[in-house]
């Protein structure tokens, strides 16, 4: 053979530059430089696209991941190490013939494993029969004491299951690590196989990619009929530990394929031993659990209770057999390598086979012999906690210092249960692609598997995650990257059929409280952050001295509103102008750049961020970069030349107002008209007329009696000076100002629009009340909208003889209070649950 | 002796309760030496959904809920028990090293389920500082039992018993370090330094006659256990420097006080609470 590259007329394969590195299997490439065979097809396709086409499909990739909002949290932190999924666009391919080898093998592990936890949590035939050391389970403090006697019931408390697979240089696969709490990954591999596609989408289907949605439907039904009682619609929920969790974007995203309410901890409640989600409608059972949190958590009464991330009372429901829990609490006991060294032998026992898939050579110090053997071989060996902990990390003694080495040992020879030595795998490479081309670096595939009916169903393709530079270990955690994985199908092959589904009723207002409650705080929260924003904008000019509009910003005027709104003592109005100027200098700048002053912007802007992180889920990655452009708005220093603090403040603050605009056009636009907007809407109706209650107080009721200049900066604040003008050719009165910030339904700043739209989301809410009669909620509603319905602006701006103007400072305190009323009561009747847990313990 | 035990814990929150899961490990155990005949416990307010069951230990816990809002929540458990003397016969003279590989191996079926209580727990992890307090007690081939009596004879002298002084939240490093604490950090510290050496050991939840002039009367008290191959579980107070017999009765035993923690809950709501906690013990004549 003359030609040694893709046999392909104008193939630009060459402009890849890959080259593997020698003495590693490459996925891709034959020793001789040549695709391995099932590697052509897409060598051939990247050949034709060649390296410029390539990163503009690759750009294109870049931006489904961002605009799906795919990411991971590394080390779980809130405040922004929130990193896009890092994904690589070439797949990894594996021949159908292989990966039939491969799909067996799992099978065959997750078996084993099922049949190892049923008997570790109920006769332990295993540990009394000597087959299995007690100290792997003994010493084990993933071994959950009170879940022993749990699994008895069922049949298959491995519902879900991954393995960690590599591939040495004579091409062989091992299993690095079986994962059996709350396996993730397969998120991420859906993700990965949609962009994959996008930016591959001639070979992906030329090379007839075996799908990744039957497992998909497969396992849903799964969950479906793991319900304990046969009930016609059976409810499923995804528990998660929060928006804090690295896996979070996983948890929303498979809730939203499965079409499963995503729930924390505090979203259920256990009453008369069965669990219940608690909804905007009330309590509503649930009957499965697909739980994302680890063994420990998930009940603080009886596993960890130094956690309150679970659910109390939920081992005993479990106990009842009124609700199941994917993966069976407890399973996490299998994860420890040190299993690994018996399970050859456990397989033979238990299944009467040889273990298909071998594990690679692993040796579990807390016997003398492997132990021995270890410590005469530490450098050819990678040292590993034998029980995960958070914080633990495989160690190599070939790259440690002589002292480190030594209190390795040591360690190791106080506990040495604790600790396992397995082989280091030459794992293979595959091509990634960099800025120079493609290079090679090491991959791992993870496998995963779920109980469907007797049988594992095994899903075709994986989690691939690739090292970030030539480095052993392979770890998401560590900035690893992932790619999608291909298997392709036979040439025989008929393609897969969707199965039927099991249908669940939908429809039902299943809103978890926590999250109407979330919603309406950052309803609330928004309101305030942009209601401060106008206020600011609308008195800077005030301390410029320029008068830009008429003689509504002069001094005095700013000064005894921010009094009557209680933002400067009430003594400053009457301080010499010098100092009435130094304190409302202090304020305003305050207001802007201290985020630590209550009721300042930059502390409402925190509180509303902290509401819209609990929402993740429910945001689109837009309105979270909306939030993320305020906050470094919001977060310049203050520039110490006064003069140009003034100016930077009212450019910063018209900026911040745009941005504002978008975060309410894109809740506009974006979100469904059910019960969360409604919540969010009411949050944000709430604020707002409580701030123009008090504006009216303090720029009708308290200003000095026939001052132009307060009326004209009220309307100002509320943003109404055009309207007033478009409609009324005259002199500023005050009964016209009143009747368009407190009547006109059509002024949306009015507090009559605010009321207007209050009533009717408080009546679309679930109803609570007896049928046919108004609850408390919709009662508060009706009577603050009829009180402003009634008025008649004209009376009320009428003074009397002290010059007061009594009936509108009372319609004002009544409709303070019915709003403050009509936020305890909805609370009460939609919200109330969410009370924090404690664990109290006494002798 | 045949004693009429009765514990009451009282809870007073200072913000109501919405509604509480529990448990409970107030039911005293039977076995060789002490039988039970009759218990009963009360709580308020209303409890809903009572239940019992065996844990892994093989302890009763009963566990149940309310639902109704409260500010006070009491438990009182009373029980007939009948303990008899320990039994001091001839104690096997086995070295403390043969112990720790009888126990490292697994020989019989005994020592393979005392091996469980050999490993670090959550609130006794073993440490080189532990086994370094262990070691003067444990001489090379001194005979087993007699180390265990010289290690609690020793946790009695060198530490102070000063009640409120600790919380059970202090790590076991802490409480060697001041050499101070009540009767679970007694048993604590003498369960980790066992433990340190390899050695089985458990925690044993109970109560003291009243009226002894013993430290931990009136109150919960908690003691060691400790597995000698050949006579199995040998009891031990290192709080009064006893060798428990009639005068203690026994509730439960684990790891530590985590696994038989007489009353534990978990609350909605309740902001910060005052505990009270009696306990009686009288000799009845049958």
């Amino acid at each position: 053979m003359k030609k040694s590259k893709p046999a392909v007329g104008r193939s630009r394969w060459d402009e890849f530059r890959y080259a593997p590195i020698p003495g590693h299997w490459d996925e891709a490439l034959l020793p001789s430089g040549f695709p391995r065979r099932h590697w052509r097809g897409l060598a051939v396709a990247l050949g034709r696209m060649g390296i410029r086409q390539f990163s503009r499909s690759w750009n294109l990739g870049q931006q489904l991941i961002q605009a799906n909002g795919v990411t991971y949290n590394v080390g779980g932190d809130p405040a922004g190490k929130e990193r896009p999924w890092p994904m690589d666009p070439i797949p990894f391919v594996i021949p159908n013939e292989e990966w039939s080898g491969i799909e067996r093998a799992v099978k065959q592990r997750a078996e084993l494993l099922n049949l190892m936890l049923g008997d570790l949590y109920s006769e332990q035939r295993l540990v009394r029969e000597r087959r299995l050391p007690a100290a792997l389970v003994y010493a084990n403090p993933h071994f959950q004491r009170s879940c022993y006697g749990l699994t008895l019931g069922s049949s298959s408390p491995l519902q879900t299951y991954a393995v960690d697979l590599a591939r040495s240089p004579d091409g062989r696969w091992w299993a690095l690590g079986d994962r059996t709490q709350a396996p993730s990954g397969i998120g991420y591999a859906l993700e990965n196989r949609l962009v994959s596609a996008r930016i591959l989408p001639n070979v992906f289907n030329q090379c007839r990619v075996r799908a990744l949605t039957r497992f998909f439907d497969a396992k849903r039904n799964a969950l479906l009929a793991m319900a304990p009682t046969r009930r016609d619609s059976p409810r499923v929920v995804l528990l998660t530990p929060g928006p804090h969790n690295e896996t979070y974007f996983e948890h929303s995203f498979l809730a939203g394929h499965w079409g499963f309410p995503l729930v924390e901890g505090a979203d259920l409640t256990v009453r008369d031993s069965r669990v219940y989600l608690k909804t905007l409608s009330g309590l509503e059972p649930v009957d499965v659990i697909l739980r994302r949190m680890d063994d420990a958590f998930c009940d603080p009464l009886e596993l960890r209770g130094d956690s309150l991330l679970g659910v109390p009372g939920l081992m005993q429901s479990v106990r009842n057999g009124s609700v199941a829990v994917d993966n069976a609490i407890g399973s996490g006991v299998l994860e420890t390598p040190g299993l690994m060294a018996f399970l050859p032998g456990l397989c033979r026992d238990l299944l009467g086979e040889e273990l298909l898939l071998p594990s690679v050579a692993t040796w579990w110090c807390g016997q003398p012999e492997p132990m021995r053997y270890v410590l005469a071989h530490m450098d050819e060996l990678v040292i590993k906690p034998a029980f995960r902990k958070y914080g633990l990390h495989p160690e190599f003694p070939a790259r440690m210092s002589k002292a480190a080495k030594a209190e390795l040992v040591r360690r190791m020879q106080s506990q040495p249960e604790l600790y396992v030595a397995q082989e280091l795998v030459n794992m293979s490479t595959v091509p990634v692609r960099t800025d120079q081309g493609l290079a090679a670096r090491h991959a791992g595939l993870r496998v995963f598997a779920a109980c469907d009916g007797g049988d594992y169903t095994v899903l075709p393709g994986g989690l691939t995650r690739v090292a970030g530079e030539m480095s052993p270990v392979v770890s998401m955690q560590l900035g690893a990257g992932s790619k999608d994985t291909w298997v392709f199908e036979e040439e025989s092959e008929s393609p897969e059929l969707p199965r039927p589904t099991i249908n669940v009723r939908a429809g039902r207002s299943s809103l978890p409280s926590r999250v109407a409650d979330n919603l309406f705080w950052l309803g609330r929260y928004a309101e305030r952050v942009d209601s401060g924003v106008r206020l600011v904008r609308s008195l800077l000019p005030a301390l410029s001295g320029e008068e830009d509009f008429g003689r509504a910003a002069s001094l005095e005027t700013v000064v005894r509103l921010l009094a009557g709104l209680r933002y400067l003592p009430e003594n400053v109005p009457d301080l010499p102008l010098g100092q009435q100027r130094f304190h409302l200098q202090k304020l305003l700048s305050e207001l802007v750049y201290n985020p630590t002053r209550m009721s300042g912007i930059g502390w409402n802007l925190k509180q509303m961020r902290r509401s819209a992180w609990n929402l993740k889920e429910r945001l689109s990655a837009d309105t979270w970069r909306v939030l993320q452009q305020l906050e470094s708005d919001l977060s310049r220093p203050a520039p110490g030349n006064p003069d140009q603090r003034l100016t930077a403040q009212i450019t910063l603050l018209d900026g911040v107002i745009v941005t504002l605009a978008a975060f309410g056009g894109l809740v506009m636009e974006n979100m469904t008209r059910g019960h969360g907007f409604r919540f969010l809407d009411i949050g944000r109706r709430l604020e707002r007329a409580l701030q123009m209650a008090d504006l009216l107080r303090a720029g009708i009721v308290e200003a000095p009696t026939g001052n132009d200049s307060a009326l004209q900066l009220l309307l100002h604040v509320a943003d109404s000076s055009i309207t007033y003008r478009s409609r009324h050719l005259t002199m500023l009165r005050s009964d016209l100002v009143l009747d368009l910030l407190l009547c006109d339904e059509t002024n949306p700043r009015s507090l009559g629009m605010q009321l207007s739209t209050l009533r009717e989301h408080v009546d679309g809410l679930p109803e609570h009340a007896e049928a046919g009669r108004h609850s408390l909620e919709q009662r508060l509603a009706l009577k603050a909208l009829t009180s402003v319905r009634l008025a008649e602006v004209d009376v009320l701006t009428r003074r009397d003889k002290e010059g007061k103007l009594s009936p509108l400072s009372d319609l004002l305190a009544g409709l303070r209070t019915d709003l403050f009323d009509l936020s305890q009561a909805l609370t009460a009747q939609y919200l109330s649950h969410l009370q924090t847990a404690r664990l109290r313990s006494s002798d | 002796m045949v004693y009429r035990a009765s514990h009451t814990t009282r809870h007073i929150y200072e913000e109501s309760v919405a509604q509480s899961v529990n448990e409970l490990r107030l039911t005293p155990r039977g076995f060789g030496q002490q039988s039970v005949r009759e218990v009963h416990i009360e709580v308020t307010p209303e409890p809903a959904l009572w239940r019992t069951r065996k844990d892994w230990f093989g302890n009763e816990v009963t566990t149940f809920s309310i639902f109704e809002p409260h500010d006070r929540f009491t438990v009182t458990a009373s029980s007939v028990v009948e303990v008899l003397p320990a039994n001091m016969g001839v104690l096997p003279t086995l070295r403390w090293e043969e112990a720790r590989d009888i126990l490292a191996e697994g020989i019989d079926d005994p020592a393979l389920e005392a091996s469980e209580f050999i490993y670090s727990s959550p609130f006794v992890a073993t440490s080189p500082e532990l086994a370094a307090y262990a070691k003067p007690s444990f001489a090379e081939g001194r005979p087993l039992v007699e180390a265990l009596e010289d290690l609690s004879h020793r946790v009695y002298k060198e530490f102070r018993y000063a009640p409120k002084s600790t919380s059970i939240d202090m790590p076991l490093g802490e409480v060697l370090k001041n050499r101070k604490g009540v009767c679970q950090d007694f048993s604590h510290v003498m369960i980790g330094a066992l433990r340190s050496l390899r050695l089985a050991a458990r925690y044993v939840s109970g109560y003291l006659r009243s009226g002894a002039k013993y430290q931990g009367a009136e109150a919960s008290h908690a003691w060691v256990a400790a597995f000698v191959p050949g006579a199995g579980w040998l009891h031990f107070d290192p709080t009064n420097d006893i060798i428990p017999s009639e005068g203690h009765v026994t509730l439960g035993w684990g790891r530590d006080y985590g696994d038989v923690t007489p009353v534990k809950g978990v609350t909605l709501g309740g902001g910060s609470q005052l505990v009270e906690v009696a306990v009686r013990v009288e000799p009845i004549t049958s």
